[in-house]
């Protein structure tokens, strides 16, 4: 009886636990660093085991092809054939035999391998090698990793890290520590991960990773700046210069103290475009037709878009490469910090023809997009550096958004395209800093089938990329 | 083995779980018989008072555009009554046969409230943003067209707010913000830019 009641006990403890865990958890992710693209990848937690859709890892690597053939997962990636059997460790890459450290999954359509295969398995799919950082979740393939070195200069003391590629931290500079926060770039420890000085300046480094990315922590004993060098493949860690002396205001700028902060920064090159593909993940848009949603048509045409750019030089990134979802802020940031110029959301839907260009809706919006003139476009946005409200910090780029949509607009229509230009009410647009427009394509006949045609695709996507290289063009020529 | 009066426990906790989830579901019911009355396809003016011109800003998806009808109408004194009437009017015509913008079937609005003479809340039912077709350009249509027909009743409104079921809503189907005031001016120029 006794021995009932423990198991019943426990049963009901045990269920207890998954329960709260279960409302606690936060969707838990890999961050994959490839050469062609930096992405995440959402984690399954089945039997004890962390698992990652296969196709998630690998469409952003190259050309994938997926099928299902009973309990039978096979895909073809770029030329290599591998063959995984649901509920089997054994699997099939190329023409040898492997075996994963725990079973295949397949659920719903979808394959998924263990997380702690992906370093054993990429190299035989993709012929890159592959690292895996399973207690920080992040993954690197091929040559992506990007390492440093901490040299400590005295007289004047300063600390210069030196990366093997160029980086754009952002910096938080505290009372007695630096933190440089690598989200983006694959930054990897080098060597012991504390690191002591003897120093009137700085005390020690200190090198974590998350999730989330990189940390890199200076402790330093005095006020510190941060400046970069070598276009951006080198940080140095100064103490802040004392005051100078009060001057007359047209002799200060020649007798500023020197010091790397006023040595000309070298200019890095920087996306110019920032493609949004909308929705995502369990968020699926509109559908489309009963079996398109148009998260996939989003995704399928910013890809198509980000090709045409590349093709006509124009630097571009993506917010999502794969079916995650993005909050707005989320979005909204990526954007913000991308350096880029130009935000493009992507939308697509069936009802109207044509293209559609949105810029953000705002109280006391100057021009729409059909009144704004082109040359506003290469003039600077009135007082950037003001604080705005998160839902209103688009307002002093609007003219230049609405001027950038005229601009797109008018090369949809010399390709014969269907253009309508207007402002809207859309998220994120509104949290937005710099130039944004929100495209949504629709059909030009009845058949929501077209959306998701290549030759469609295609048509629009060429349309909108010379629309932006020529914005690119025009703003390279004002500078 | 396990005693019967545990064998009992066990059987009336299993009965009670299923009463509960039962009357779980009866109450989910009956709150949204509450919250989504059928509407009436048909306006009934009040009995009494002169008949107006209500002015309504039809979306149209096709043309992408808003047209605007005059039709006249006897409408209440009160300025929170008239607009609910202006936009329930406005959704009505949304709701009939051939509808140049469709909406969901039940759709509607339980009330306008003005905050203070220039400030408007328009409660929409949740029928009217669960049911609604997801875009920019369907939920902009019927946004514009909502905010429109009551600045055309109720001139000195300068800025609206939308809420669902008395509740703040990011979106109204996916695109449009809904968390957000709408500034009517904004609007109105936005509007004259639609072809």
């Amino acid at each position: 009886m006794l021995k009932v009641h423990a198991i019943a006990v426990r049963l009901t403890a045990l269920l207890l636990l998954l329960l709260v865990s279960g409302f606690a958890a936060e969707p838990r992710r890999i961050s994959v660093y490839a050469p062609q693209a930096v992405y995440q990848v959402d984690i399954l937690f089945r039997d004890g085991v962390d698992y990652v859709g296969i196709t998630d890892l690998l469409e952003p690597l190259g050309r994938l092809e997926s099928r299902v053939d009973g309990k039978k997962f096979k895909l073809t990636f770029n030329s290599a054939e591998a063959e995984f059997q649901d509920g089997k460790r054994q699997c099939r890459v190329r023409s040898n035999k492997l075996d994963l450290p725990s079973n295949f999954l397949l659920v719903d359509g979808r394959g998924y391998i263990p997380a702690n295969s992906v370093a054993q398995l990429l190299p035989r799919l993709a012929d890159q090698a592959a690292n895996f950082h399973q207690a920080s979740r992040r993954l690197f393939v091929g040559s992506s990793e990007i390492h440093y070195t901490a040299e400590l200069h005295r007289a004047p003391s300063r600390l210069v890290l030196s990366f093997s590629a160029p980086v754009n931290p952002s910096s938080v500079i505290e009372k007695n520590r630096v933190r440089l926060l690598f989200r983006r770039e694959p930054l990897v420890g080098s060597g012991p991960e504390n690191v002591t000085y003897k120093d009137v300046f700085v005390q020690g480094t200190n090198f974590a990773e998350s999730p989330a990315g990189a940390e890199l922590t200076i402790n330093i004993l005095q006020p510190a700046i941060v400046s970069t060098a070598d276009a951006g493949r080198t940080l140095i860690i100064t103490a802040v210069p004392p005051p100078a002396p009060p001057q007359a205001p047209a002799a200060a700028p020649q007798s500023a103290p020197a010091s790397p902060a006023n040595q000309p920064r070298a200019v890095r090159p920087h996306p110019f475009v920032i493609l949004d593909p909308a929705h995502g993940g369990s968020e699926t848009g509109s559908m489309l037709s009963p079996t398109l949603p148009e998260k996939v048509v989003n995704l399928a045409f910013a890809r198509r878009l980000q090709r045409e750019l590349e093709a006509r030089g124009v630097p571009v990134v993506l917010t999502r490469v794969a079916d995650n979802l993005l909050s707005w802020d989320q979005r909204a940031v990526s954007a913000n910090t991308s350096h880029a110029a130009l935000y493009v959301a992507i939308h697509a839907s069936t009802t109207g023809h044509g293209v559609r260009l949105y810029t953000s809706l705002l109280p006391g919006a100057p021009p729409t997009p059909a009144q704004a003139t082109t040359p506003s476009a290469t003039q600077p946005a009135q007082d950037r550096r003001a604080f705005m409200p998160w839902d209103q910090a688009q307002q002093p780029f609007l003219a230049q958004s609405a001027s950038a949509a005229a601009a797109i607009a008018a090369q949809c229509s010399s390709a014969g395209l269907a253009v309508h230009t207007s402002a809207a009410p859309l998220r994120p647009l509104n949290s937005v800093t710099i130039m944004a427009v929100a495209v949504e394509l629709a059909p030009t006949g009845s058949t929501a089938e077209e959306l998701a045609t290549p030759e469609y695709q295609q048509k629009v996507a060429a349309a909108l990329a010379s629309g932006i290289a020529a914005l690119q063009g025009r703003q390279g020529a004002a500078q | 083995m396990i005693s019967r009066k545990l064998q009992v426990a066990i059987a009336a906790l299993v009965l009670a779980i299923f009463a509960m989830g039962g009357y779980l579901v009866h109450l989910k019911r009956k709150a949204e018989s509450i919250s989504s009355p059928p509407i009436s396809e048909t306006l009934t003016p009040p009995v009494n008072g002169p008949a107006e011109e209500l002015v309504l800003y039809l979306a149209s998806d096709e043309q992408n555009s808003l047209q605007v009808t005059a039709i006249s109408s006897a409408l209440p004194g009160d300025p929170g009554e008239r607009g609910r009437l202006a936009l329930h009017t406005l959704i009505a015509r949304y709701l009939q046969k051939d509808s140049p913008h469709p909406l969901g079937p039940g759709s509607d609005l339980h009330d306008v409230y003005l905050l203070d003479p220039a400030s408007a809340v328009v409660n929409l039912n949740a029928a009217f943003a669960n049911s609604h077709r997801s875009g920019i350009q369907v939920e902009q249509l019927s946004v514009f067209s909502l905010v429109l027909t009551l600045k055309a009743q109720l001139p000195q409104v300068t800025r609206v707010r939308f809420l669902v079921d008395g509740k703040a809503r990011d979106t109204l189907a996916g695109h449009i913000d809904l968390s957000i005031w709408y500034d009517v001016a904004a609007v109105s120029q936005a509007a004259a830019e639609l072809k």
